[in-house]
Parts: C-alpha cells; sequence; structure tokens
C-alpha cells in the first residue's frame, strides 16, 4: 500500500512504476474507511496482477465495493486494446452475466398490505432455488439454441417493453450456440428460471426515498412503491463455459508468450482463435442468463397473478436489467476495447444511444443490491464513468466477512428472526445459508454508492428497503 | 487428510498425502462432505481425467466432480485411482441424490500440487 497516491477526494492511484510487470495504473474508487477495509487482504495485489495484463489500457480499476477474488478482484474493471489485447475469462468471472433486473408493481405497499406474506411465499414456491440440478424449464436442443444465441427473445409470450428495458437488449450479437461445449449445455439444460445458490436472491422491496424526482419519475417508480429486485446469472451454463475457456488458454500462454502472476488471470489475444471462441461462448452465456432472468420475472408475474389478480400482474413493469459480470467490445476515444466487469456494473449518462429511448435524457438504471436485509440503490449513470471508469460503476455491497466468519457471528435463525422483527418475510431453503449472507458480513452500501456519486460515476436515484426475501 | 481455509468469498482447499493419488482421494472426500446432501440410491461411475500437469489435474479432477454432482446428482464417496503422467483414471463409487450445489467451480488461483519433504500437498481455491 506504500506506492497509493490520493488524486482526489474519492480516486487513490498505485502508478505503473510501482511493479516491473505493470503496463497501466491501478485506481481505486473509494473513501479512507473502505481503502482501509481493502487494505486487509489482497483485493490491490489482485488489481496489479490485472495491471499486467497484454493490451491492457487506461488503468486497471476498482469499485468500492472492492473484495478479494481469484484472479481478478471483485469489483473491478479492465479495458484491453483490440484486436489483439487479451481476453480474459477469470475477469468475468465463472458466473457469466451475473446481474439485476428490477420489476416495479403496480401498487404501494400500503395497497399490498396483509397480502405481502402470501406473495413472498407464491414467489419462493414460483422460482426455484438452491437446486443445482433442477427444477427449471427443461430446454430442448432447439429452444436452447435459441436462448444462447438471442437471449429472452427466443421465449414464448415475451414483452416486448421487457426486452426493451433489457442491457442489450438481452442479446449480445456475438453469440454463437456453437462455441458453447456439450458440457455447459447438459449443466445448463434443466436450470432455466432458477436461482442459484450464494448471494443470488428475489427481493420485494419497497422504494423509501426518492432522491432524484425527475429521473425516478423517468424510471416509473414513486416513494412507497412495491418492487421486486431479482439477483442472478447464467447458472451451470456459464461456470462451465468460464472453467473450459481458462482451462484453453491456461494451456495455450506458452504460445502467445504470455507470462503471467497469477494462473486464474488465464487470457488469450481477443483475435486469436481461442479468444474468438471465448468470446462467443461467454456472449452464449450470458443471453442465457438474460433469459433466465425473463423466466424468473415471468415466475413472479405468475405469482403475483395468484396473489394479487391478473391485472396488477400485467401492470407489473420491468425498469431494467442489468449485468455485472460481463465483457464488451465498447469504444473510448475512437479506441475500440474490450471491457471487463466483473462485479462492475455498466453506467451509461444521459444522451447514450446503448440506452432505451425512454430513459435516454436521465441515463441508464444502474441497481445496486445491498446485503440481504439492507437497503439496495437505484442509481443513473453519469457521464464522469465515460472519463474515469470505461463507463462502469459500482456492483453491491461488497463482501467484507468470509462465509465462516459470517456464520461465527450470526446464526440462520437469529438472522431470520431479526429479518421478521423488522416487518421481513423470509423464505431460505438453509439457515447455514441465510447467516452466510447477513448483513454484517458486507460493506455499508449507503457509503459504496456515496463513493460512486461523488466521483461522478453515477447518481442516486432512489433509495430501496426489503419487505420480503426469498434466498437462493 | 485434507482441510478448508476459508477466504472473503470463496473456499480454499488444502490436501494433504503420501501419493500423488491420495491427494486426489483426498480432494474427492473433501468434495463428497461440501456437496453430501443425504442418502440417494447407490451408483457407480468410470471416469478419465486429463491435464497439462499434475495441478492442472487437479483442478480437472474437481472440475469433473462438480460436474457429475451438478448434472447426474451423483456424488463419489470412494475411488480406486490409477494415475499416469498428468492422467487419472478412476473408478467411483457413492450416491445419487440431490447434492448442494455449492461448489460452482475450481479455480487456478494459488494452485498447488508437488512434494515437500516427501509429502505431496495440494491446494485449490473453489467458488462458492
Amino acid at each position: 500500500m506504500s506506492d497509493l497516491q490520493r488524486i482526489d477526494e474519492t480516486t487513490w492511484e498505485i502508478p505503473s512504476s510501482s511493479r516491473d510487470d505493470m503496463r497501466v495504473p491501478a485506481r481505486i474508487f473509494a473513501d479512507a474507511e473502505i481503502l482501509e477495509e481493502i487494505g486487509g487482504d489482497h483485493s490491490l495485489e489482485q488489481l496489479e496482477n490485472v495491471a499486467t495484463l497484454p493490451g491492457v489500457v487506461g488503468a486497471a480499476i476498482a469499485m468500492p465495493d472492492i473484495h478479494q477474488g481469484y484472479g481478478f478482484p471483485v469489483g473491478g474493471v479492465a479495458a484491453t486494446e483490440l484486436p489483439d489485447g487479451v481476453v480474459s475469462p477469470g475477469g468475468v468471472g465463472y458466473d457469466i452475466n451475473c446481474g439485476v433486473r428490477l420489476l416495479a408493481l403496480p401498487l404501494a405497499e400500503t395497497e399490498l398490505g396483509e397480502r405481502r406474506e402470501a406473495l413472498v411465499h407464491e414467489i419462493s414456491r414460483s422460482v426455484p432455488a438452491g437446486a443445482g440440478k433442477s427444477g427449471g424449464h427443461r430446454l430442448d436442443e432447439k429452444l436452447l439454441d435459441g436462448v444462447l444465441r438471442d437471449g429472452p427473445r427466443a421465449l414464448p409470450d415475451v414483452r416486448a417493453d421487457d426486452i426493451q428495458r433489457t442491457e442489450s437488449e438481452g442479446c449480445l450479437e456475438e453469440a454463437d450456440p456453437k462455441a458453447v461445449s456439450e458440457r455447459a449445455r447438459a449443466r445448463g439444460r434443466d436450470q432455466l428460471g432458477t436461482m442459484g445458490s450464494g448471494n443470488h436472491f428475489v427481493e420485494l422491496q419497497l422504494v423509501e426515498d426518492v432522491l432524484d424526482a425527475q429521473t425516478a419519475a423517468a424510471y416509473g417508480l414513486a416513494q412507497g412503491q412495491v418492487t421486486a429486485l431479482v439477483h442472478s446469472g447464467s447458472r451451470g451454463l456459464g461456470h462451465q463455459v468460464c472453467t473450459d475457456f481458462v482451462k484453453v488458454m491456461d494451456e495455450r500462454l506458452a504460445s502467445y508468450r504470455i507470462h503471467l502472476p497469477d494462473r486464474q488471470l488465464a487470457c488469450a489475444p481477443a483475435s486469436s482463435p481461442e479468444g474468438r471462441q471465448y468470446l462467443a461462448a461467454m456472449a452464449a452465456a450470458a443471453n442465457f442468463a438474460w433469459a433466465n432472468r425473463q423466466a424468473i420475472a415471468d415466475g413472479i408475474r405468475s405469482a403475483i397473478a395468484r396473489v394479487l389478480g391478473r391485472e396488477v400482474a400485467n401492470g407489473t413493469r420491468q425498469v431494467y436489467d442489468v449485468a455485472h459480470n460481463v465483457a464488451k467490445v465498447e469504444v473510448y476515444d475512437g479506441v475500440r476495447v474490450c471491457v471487463h466487469r466483473k462485479g462492475a456494473t455498466r453506467s451509461f449518462p444521459a444522451g447514450s444511444e446503448e440506452i432505451p429511448l425512454p430513459y435516454r435524457e436521465v441515463g441508464q438504471p444502474v441497481f445496486v443490491p445491498g446485503s440481504m436485509g439492507t437497503a439496495s440503490f437505484v442509481l443513473a449513470g453519469e457521464a464522469g464513468s465515460l472519463e474515469r471508469s470505461f463507463g462502469t460503476t459500482c456492483h453491491g455491497a461488497g463482501r467484507r466477512l468470509s462465509r465462516t466468519a459470517a456464520r461465527k457471528q450470526v446464526s440462520g435463525g437469529e438472522l431470520r428472526r431479526e429479518l421478521e422483527a423488522r416487518g421481513i418475510v423470509v423464505r431460505c431453503p438453509s439457515a447455514k445459508g441465510l447467516a452466510e449472507e447477513a448483513p454484517l458480513a458486507y460493506k455499508d452500501v449507503d457509503r459504496v454508492v456515496r463513493v460512486v456519486e461523488q466521483a461522478g460515476l453515477a447518481r442516486r436515484v432512489a433509495r430501496l428497503v426489503p419487505i420480503g426475501v426469498v434466498k437462493g | 487428510m485434507y482441510r478448508f481455509v476459508d477466504h472473503t468469498a470463496e473456499l480454499e482447499l488444502e490436501l494433504e498425502s503420501d501419493s500423488q493419488e491420495g491427494v486426489l482421494y483426498e480432494a474427492l472426500r473433501a468434495f463428497a462432505e461440501l456437496a453430501a446432501n443425504g442418502a440417494g440410491d447407490p451408483s457407480e461411475r468410470e471416469v478419465v481425467v486429463a491435464a497439462r500437469d499434475l495441478p492442472g489435474l487437479l483442478v480437472a479432477w474437481l472440475d469433473e466432480l462438480v460436474f457429475l454432482a451438478e448434472t447426474e446428482g451423483f456424488v463419489p464417496e470412494t475411488a480406486e485411482l490409477s494415475l499416469a503422467g498428468s492422467e487419472v483414471r478412476a473408478a467411483l463409487r457413492g450416491h445419487v441424490g440431490e447434492p448442494r450445489p455449492l461448489v460452482k467451480a475450481v479455480t487456478l488461483h494459488r494452485l498447488r500440487f508437488r512434494t515437500e519433504n516427501g509429502v505431496w500437498r495440494g491446494r485449490v481455491v473453489l467458488d462458492v
């Protein structure tokens, strides 16, 4: 940490001269307290390692929710210059296109009243959680190919406004189903519409506070309104795509004369056969993840229809859907780059053609879930992100305690009682899993979003608090 | 012998044995502890797993176990292993049920598989 230099109130840098193998500086968005927490683990060393990747440009960037990962830190951004800069599957992560979708119900919490518990229960029945093996829609080969190629568009009866209000309209065009291995297909075939385990969840939340009235109105959010927040990804299919290509690229490192400080950073030039194949497979897995969150949203709408009636279900709008583990080709200062976002969210400002028309004047919606049972934020992309972070902002609160450490400090039963005492309905398959995701295991999300706002990467639009939790 | 070392967002597995096959066997036992979820129907599998080097084999071996658990619900409890270079052939015996989906993937981060003073040691970080 000795080489850490403060650039301004919320920006620190480690110069590229601090290590022989760094090609660019490492840049960290944080406040003093967050920085102190980061100093306790290997996050910054991992960020410096990212700064050694061939073709990396600008800086290896960490968001304030950074924490130690394997290879890349979580909460990291790296852009590599195309065509020959590298693409690294580890820079996207195993859960390709893990992301967040927000649905807005056409009613206020006061109108939901005592039907809340029934609604949480119905959602837990409609969206299989935890299961690795089954529980989802079983896809035949043709539909699986369609989902991998086209994302949620391939599913029957999908609403056009859901597609329109999804990052990249839920489809990365580079996707090639043939680049996805049979093993990956086997893992994903019956998992569509399932949440997965770990930190994945569906939460019912109410809009507690509107911080930017004009933007909240554009997003269709009002104080007191009920929303549903979905956090899930590409399930076993994405895990296997990453596994397959980390292995392939690890085996080819010597032939590309790439030397890495950590084998998990395995990479290949984006223009190489391995790089192109990975980008095609990753895009297909990303499309699968968007379709998965679409199927989960359909499950939520079905639960809403059963408890609150068809009209409320039909009036439940998708606000937006963002990816926070993905690599995308974008252009900055006229240079085409491959932006790796691992635990980081695209945050394009007003005016960007990538933003759906209804939001184009206010900026792209970004969702930042806090830890289970704490606040989440809706943000809007700001111009500073284009100048300072390759159009990116944070993705969550960021872990600070290991799962075992969390379990030592609180039991699942205690946590459930505490959440229920605060009026939050909880459905979780495992008490142990509940304790591992306890709020004390995470950083303070309010502080994280204050940093990105101060740094000009995104601005706060609304603060949401949970009223029901269905955990994976 | 195997033991788990907890990290912020993942699980590190440390393995020790007097042979290379023993390290792979310990990895299997550790995985079974993480994935087993009550009794199911007894079952057997035969697998062949290969990699470019011994540490890579440890990852590929655990990858195979993750894959079998997730796609077939099969978790092995014992195995007969035969190793040649960095390829292992294994006859696995265990149960088919509804394993816990804790392990998502097996990483190359901090990966190690080597001998120290006559003891074979492995280390691998799991994405959980």
